[in-house]
């Protein structure tokens, strides 16, 4: 599996990672000293002077330069310390541990469903171009990728947990609670989450599949004798697997940002609250903590989908 | 369903009384709640959010307790105070009580909290115990307190963060991570908090008052968007929701499974004006202000009726509230017209107020502009976050008024004097208003008999109002839903809910 390519491959991404957070962390941290506000004036409460304010500047360091106080965190990080909120005194690294996994949950199971349902779509609809059920498919994915997903989380909370009480509300519960409760309280959010992913995933996958198979090697197959099954499943999904790799990194992305809103629908305590109240009152070490985090898991997922290129097209990577 | 409102809560808790076994109280049991915003820290001193009260109560027994419709004083952790000459005040510990950890609640330990409030240098409550001169453990339950003035406001100062009771020995322990490990003597112990996320408590087994309380435990649960946090309590996941809007009622209502609680409170939405710059430095100019403001339709249009028209700062069920003064400004826009013209006006003016983003306050501001723009004054707004527009009326003196709220405090005195005493941060122009007011304001921290501060209290509302200082707009009621198993909340004046007494039926 690990061929001397394919470590050549993650030798070279490894190297690119440290500047990547470097340069990631470093500009989020700049455009918050640009954005207009104090956390100063948050952490003084509600009456503070203006000495107070001052004098809470100097308590949390918030009075040296710009570029000392990113110093600071940096060579923290490099010591596996990321601080701790300015605003509650969390550890930053116990909220990422606790949040993380709960917004992976809902991306999870939502890229699931996207795929589930995402690709049969797709098949149907590339193997009966200009079809009704092409026409229906078609439709249906513009539509998901039009619907607002908090309108439809609304909908879906108001039918399903208040009308007819099949889902919770609100809330997460992690795995460790057991399967069965922590799906059952990811459901709703997750098909949410996945509607525009679903429409995305059949979208992609119908027009490269029917650009595949209405190429020259499809008719010589067909000429060939090959049964339309064999060639479909043989020939061209192999083919266009290098295209949903891509739609699948990108859409994984997406779902991650998009979880923010749909956390807050849900009141679910993932990511996506936390980076949204830090962002809020400036709460720099949190912020800085999320992006780090989201950076290397974005990192780490398109190094897969990189390695996962080799395997289904040996000819990526034989340079 | 039903609607409770306190009157309706004070007929049923007298009948509580009488209706015996059928309302008997039941132990046990975690009660829900779905909560508005991550505290900003779980230490009283250390804290500055106005919305942690709720997440201290029960951790924190306070020194002195207050009367939860009226606010009036209380005994709590101090079941005796007297005032041997206007400068001193003797506070009597009860015995007995232990902090969460087994330290005892003695004078040592009291006077370990009220010093430290007066001089760590995080603590943020420095100012509510300014006229503290020193603080003296004068027996082994007996805590005396020299003033350096007399200060009649102390008192209840004592009911609030000022008067919430740490363990000495975890604070001296712990030191800054004491934020997120609270030791106290209340009802419940401090189990665990998440950020943003949810905080837990469980049940103080040696807690003081006999057979409280009566929950097992009681979860926080933080969820800052206000129809998440109420779908919670219709769908079950949560029991208890608080600060929910007035057009949230309707919801309520229909939710057959839930109980509404409403009641007023000291929360006032008001435009603070900077009386010491022009053009509201002119008396007839703010006193046309308050003459063009049609406080009953204002309150219609923003608050679907769920409010108290205000014309002071204190609402009626308050024991310093004067009913004489209730119709001081009656809406005349003609008058205001007047008024304005005589100072100079005549072809309206205009004025630059900052506001705050969020939905709500935006259509406060609307409903502002439209109505003072029949009097004549044009209204341009600048709009900030809360803390941010704040500061920017507050400290740096940046427009002519601010259209917010003044969340209240225990005493009226401290409302008064930090609105609009000389130098207050929230007196924006930090002016003097009028030797007078200085003076009524010294008056009604003077005496510690409550009719004499109430005829005090009159005297200088009337003096405020005449200067016309500000534009109190209305009280915001208190809107809480819980689920129909919810026994024994009270709401309170300061709108700020507390769960002690509250148990879970079946």
């Amino acid at each position: 599996m690990l061929t001397r390519d394919r470590l050549r491959l993650i030798r070279r991404r490894l190297v690119q990672v440290a500047p990547v957070i470097v340069l990631a962390t470093f500009i989020v941290f700049g455009l918050q000293q640009l954005v207009p506000g104090d956390i100063a004036v948050t952490l003084a409460g509600d009456n503070a002077t203006d000495a107070r304010i001052a004098e809470i500047r100097a308590l949390y360091g918030l009075d040296r330069p710009f570029l000392a106080q990113y110093g600071h965190w940096l060579w923290g990080v490099l010591h596996g310390d990321l601080g701790k909120s300015l605003l509650s005194g969390e550890v930053v690294l116990d909220s990422i541990f606790r949040r993380f996994p709960v917004s992976l949950l809902i991306v999870g199971c939502a890229l699931a469903l996207s795929l589930a349902i995402g690709i049969p779509l797709g098949i149907l609809a590339a193997t009966r171009p200009g079809s009704r059920v092409d026409a229906f498919v078609t439709s249906i994915a513009s539509l998901g990728v039009a619907l607002p997903n908090f309108w439809l989380a609304m909908l879906l909370v108001a039918t399903f947990a208040l009308n007819w009480t099949i889902f919770p509300a609100t809330g997460a519960k992690p795995l460790s609670a057991g399967l069965g409760p922590a799906l059952l309280h990811a459901a709703l959010p997750s098909i949410a989450l996945a509607a525009g992913a679903i429409a995305e995933v059949a979208r992609q996958l119908r027009s490269s599949l029917v650009e595949v198979l209405s190429s020259q090697y499809v008719r010589t197959l067909h000429a060939k004798g090959l049964s339309p099954a064999a060639i479909l499943w043989r020939h061209g999904l192999k083919n266009v697997s290098v295209n949903l790799l891509t739609v699948i990194g990108l859409v994984f992305n997406r779902l991650l940002g998009a979880t923010v809103v749909i956390e807050a629908v849900f009141a679910i305590p993932g990511i996506g609250s936390m980076v949204v109240h830090a962002a809020i009152h400036k709460d720099f070490p949190v912020i800085q903590g999320v992006v780090l985090a989201l950076v290397l898991i974005v990192i780490a997922l398109n190094l897969l989908i990189d390695v996962l290129y080799t395997v289904f097209d040996p000819r990526i990577g034989q340079k | 369903m039903p609607t409770f409102r306190r009157r309706d809560f004070l007929a049923s808790a007298a009948g509580l009384a009488l209706a015996g076994p059928a309302l008997a109280q039941k132990k046990g049991g975690v009660l829900k709640v779905s909560a508005n915003a991550n505290p900003s820290s779980l230490d009283p001193a250390t804290g500055g959010s106005g919305s942690d009260h709720s997440y201290l109560y029960p951790i924190f027994d306070t020194l002195i307790d207050f009367e939860p419709a009226t606010l009036k004083a209380l005994p709590g952790l101090a079941e005796s105070w007297s005032n041997p000459d206007p400068t001193t005040l003797v506070l009597n510990i009860r015995a007995g009580v232990t902090f969460h950890d087994g330290t005892p609640l003695d004078a040592a330990a009291v006077k370990f909290n009220l010093d430290r409030a007066r001089s760590d240098p995080r603590s943020n409550i420095k100012g509510d115990l300014a006229t503290v001169d020193s603080v003296e453990a004068s027996g082994p339950q007996q805590v005396t307190l020299k003033l350096k003035q007399p200060d009649s406001a102390l008192l209840l100062i004592l009911s609030d963060r000022a008067g919430m009771m740490s363990s000495p020995k975890a604070v001296q322990e712990l030191g800054k991570d004491y934020d997120r490990k609270p030791v106290g003597a209340g009802p419940m112990k401090f189990v665990s908090w998440n950020d943003n996320e949810k905080v837990t408590y469980a049940r103080h087994d040696r807690y003081w008052k006999p057979g409280q309380p009566l929950l097992d435990g009681l979860e926080m649960n933080v969820i800052p968007e206000i129809n998440t946090a109420l779908r919670a309590v219709v769908a079950g996941q949560n029991d208890f929701v608080y600060f929910l809007s007035p057009q949230q009622k309707p919801l309520v209502e229909r939710a057959k499974n839930l109980t509404a609680v409403s009641g007023p409170t000291l929360y006032c939405v008001i435009v603070f004006l900077n009386f010491a710059k022009p053009p509201l430095d002119n008396l007839k100019v703010r006193q046309a202000l308050n003459y063009a403001t049609d406080r009953e339709s204002f309150a219609k249009a923003t608050m679907a009726g769920l409010s108290e028209v205000a014309t002071t700062v204190l609402p009626k069920a308050h024991w310093a509230y004067d009913p004489a003064l209730a119709d001081f400004y009656r809406y005349d826009p003609d008058k205001a017209k007047a008024l304005l013209a005589e100072a100079g006006h005549k072809d309206g003016l205009e004025l630059h107020l900052i506001g705050y983003t969020d939905q709500r306050q935006q259509q406060r501001q609307e409903v502002l502009q439209e109505m003072w723009r029949k009097a004549g004054v044009k209204l341009r707004f600048s709009t900030f976050n809360i803390p941010e527009g704040s500061a920017a009326f507050f400290s740096k003196a940046e427009g002519n008024g601010l259209v917010s709220q003044w969340t209240g405090r225990p005493d009226p005195s401290l409302t008064f004097t930090l609105l609009y005493g000389k130098g207050s941060y929230f007196n924006a122009g930090r002016q003097e208003a009028t030797p007078e007011i200085a003076k009524s304001l010294a008056e009604s921290r003077a005496s510690a008999d409550i009719e004499a501060r109430k005829k005090a209290f009159s005297v200088l509302q009337k003096q405020v109002l005449e200067q016309a200082l500000s534009v109190p707009l209305l009280f915001q009621f208190e809107l809480d839903a819980h689920n129909n198993r919810v026994k024994g909340f009270q709401p309170n004046l300061l709108g700020k809910p507390r769960f002690n007494g509250v148990w879970l039926d079946g």
